[in-house]
């Protein structure tokens, strides 16, 4: 049995703006999925369901499941889904910017009582930069510290599944490459599953073992990462690549080719 | 001399009110306007425990004080809770509709003539001479050391304490804290609570200097101020603000006119909402939410 199974999941904003429709996926023990798309494809909106929505954001999943092990968890409160095994670092809003990092770490409850301790120092050895950082208002780290942090802060959460959102947005590639070993790392040690949320495909698809491609609210594509690689539109329209490395000007087509998905 | 004992007194009445309005506000961004309703609601609950165990007034006193952390537990997880995540405004609104009903309650259950829960309990207020000549009454003092105590706990408490660091969690970004699987509704009845019971203090520690009667309410509502003057979100601003709104109303009595008294918080609160709307102390950014 999977880990993590979603099933043609469908949520409504406002009761009125239906996001994302029939999205189904599935995540195995230890295992890194990547779930990409362009801006406003519904990618966010899976993962907050995923997590749980509260009162504020006027969100229900109104149709299809999440299974997790055993138990159901659509529209359930985060902090309950949290203490489950489920931790999100979201895409922003993601320390506490008045707390300082040592604070940021120490305000998540532990799973299982008596662990916080070693919750604390497990976090630390991941990203042993935040050691130095202790003291720090989370308000004032570069964006690839906060980064770090909010993956520590999920990593005090004793998850059994992260779920990261938007891991790459806005950060220098010397950082993105820190972080992406960091969470290979994560996945090796800590046998947590990943489910990865990102714009960049060749960020998310170095790292994942499987993938799901969303467009418009819908999976139009998935598979092995190498295959999803290889698929000739995700070269073109997520890795930038355009077939082979010279092409002549006389063969490139006045318009500009559109997506068709056939799987 | 007097002059300072009495702004000091009266600085810490609205003080220990004052961080009422400041806890809950700091966790929930929620204007408890019932909290001058709460606070004397708490004075009445001595009245209650003090007509019940008058042969042992320490353990009424207590039992008044627990009941009151209660009390504002169960305002929250009965009232408040459902309105949490939804729209503040309606929350505000809820808690004006709580306060014109507690109003009501504690006119019918023990009406509105006046109450000396000291007498009840058979304990004693002498007045003490300061040195300079001042005086000043054993509750009235208690009523300082009190605001000392409270206010440097609660400090240490949301510096240091998990809890407390999970209050100022909760308060900057609700739904990031749910995700860390901060469990909501704990620390907003939690905050909800604490603030009853300081305010609850206030009350009994009032009623057990000069009397009770449903006037009560009017010193929390004067308290109002005290916490906008120094920032809605801060605990020392609350103190400051205390302080100042306490300075001009012994002044205006002193100097000016004591009709003037109930005025001059609100007085006060006007020219710096003019001036200086976010408060000494409070935060800029959190205008827009109120």
């Amino acid at each position: 049995m999977s880990l993590l199974t979603v099933d043609k999941l469908e949520v409504v904003y406002q009761r009125a703006i239906t996001a994302i429709q029939g999205v189904s996926l599935r995540v195995e023990e230890r295992q890194i999925v990547a779930l990409l798309g362009t801006n406003g494809a519904g990618k966010t909106t899976t993962l907050r369901a995923i997590s749980g929505f509260l009162g504020l954001d006027d969100a229900r999943v109104t149709e299809g499941s999440i299974r997790f092990r055993d138990t159901q968890l659509e529209n359930r409160p985060p902090y309950e889904i949290t203490r489950r095994g489920l931790a999100l670092v979201p895409e922003r809003d993601k320390v506490f910017p008045n707390l300082t990092v040592a604070e940021n770490l120490a305000v998540v409850p532990s799973r299982t009582s008596g662990t916080a301790r070693k919750m604390e120092e497990r976090a630390y050895h991941f990203f042993p930069r935040l050691t130095d950082l202790r003291r720090r208002t989370a308000g004032l780290l570069s964006g690839g510290e906060r980064q770090m942090l909010a993956i520590a802060a999920g990593i005090m959460c004793d998850p059994d599944l992260l779920l990261v959102d938007e891991l790459s947005l806005g950060l220098s590639p010397v950082a993105v490459e820190e972080l992406t070993k960091s969470l290979v790392a994560i996945r090796d040690e800590l046998g947590v599953s990943i489910l990865l949320v990102e714009q960049s495909a060749t960020v998310a698809l170095g790292i994942a073992d499987y993938g799901y491609v969303l467009e418009n609210g819908r999976i139009v594509l998935d598979g092995d990462a190498q295959r999803l690689r290889d698929h000739s539109d995700v070269q073109e329209f997520y890795l930038g690549h355009t077939g082979s490395d010279r092409r002549s000007y006389r063969d490139v087509k006045q318009y500009r080719r559109s997506r068709r998905w056939y799987g | 001399m007097q002059l300072v004992v009495n702004i000091l007194v009266l600085a810490s009445i609205y003080a220990l009110i004052a961080c009422g309005y400041v806890l809950i506000y700091r966790v929930s961004r929620v204007l408890n306007l019932a909290h001058g309703e709460l606070m004397m609601l708490g004075a009445y609950l001595l009245v209650a425990t003090a007509s019940g165990l008058s042969n042992s007034p320490v353990a009424a006193l207590l039992l008044a004080l627990a009941l009151s952390l209660v009390v504002g537990g169960m305002v929250y997880l009965f009232l408040m809770r459902r309105m949490t995540g939804e729209m503040v405004l309606a929350a505000v609104l809820t808690t004006v509709a709580l306060g014109i009903l507690l109003r009501g309650l504690i006119l019918l259950i023990w009406s509105a003539s006046p109450r000396h829960p000291r007498d009840m309990l058979g304990w004693e207020n002498p007045v003490f001479t300061l040195p300079g000549d001042a005086r000043i009454s054993l509750y009235a003092g208690l009523l300082i050391v009190s605001t000392v105590v409270v206010y440097g706990a609660l400090f240490l408490f949301l510096r240091f304490g998990r809890w407390g660091m999970r209050m100022r969690a909760a308060g900057q970004n609700p739904l990031l804290a749910a995700q860390r699987g901060i469990r909501l509704h704990a620390v907003f009845a939690l905050a909800w609570g604490l603030s009853t019971f300081t305010g609850a203090t206030a009350g009994m520690l009032i009623a057990l200097d000069s009397g009770l009667d449903s006037t009560m309410v009017m010193i929390g509502l004067k308290a109002f101020p005290a916490a906008l003057v120094g920032g809605l979100d801060s605990l020392a601003g609350a103190l400051i603000g205390a302080l100042i709104i306490a300075a001009a109303e012994v002044g205006v009595i002193r100097f000016i006119d004591p009709l003037l008294a109930d005025v001059v918080p609100f007085l006060v609160l006007i020219v710096m909402l003019v001036v200086r709307p976010w408060g000494l102390f409070g935060t800029r950014e959190e205008l827009d939410r109120v």
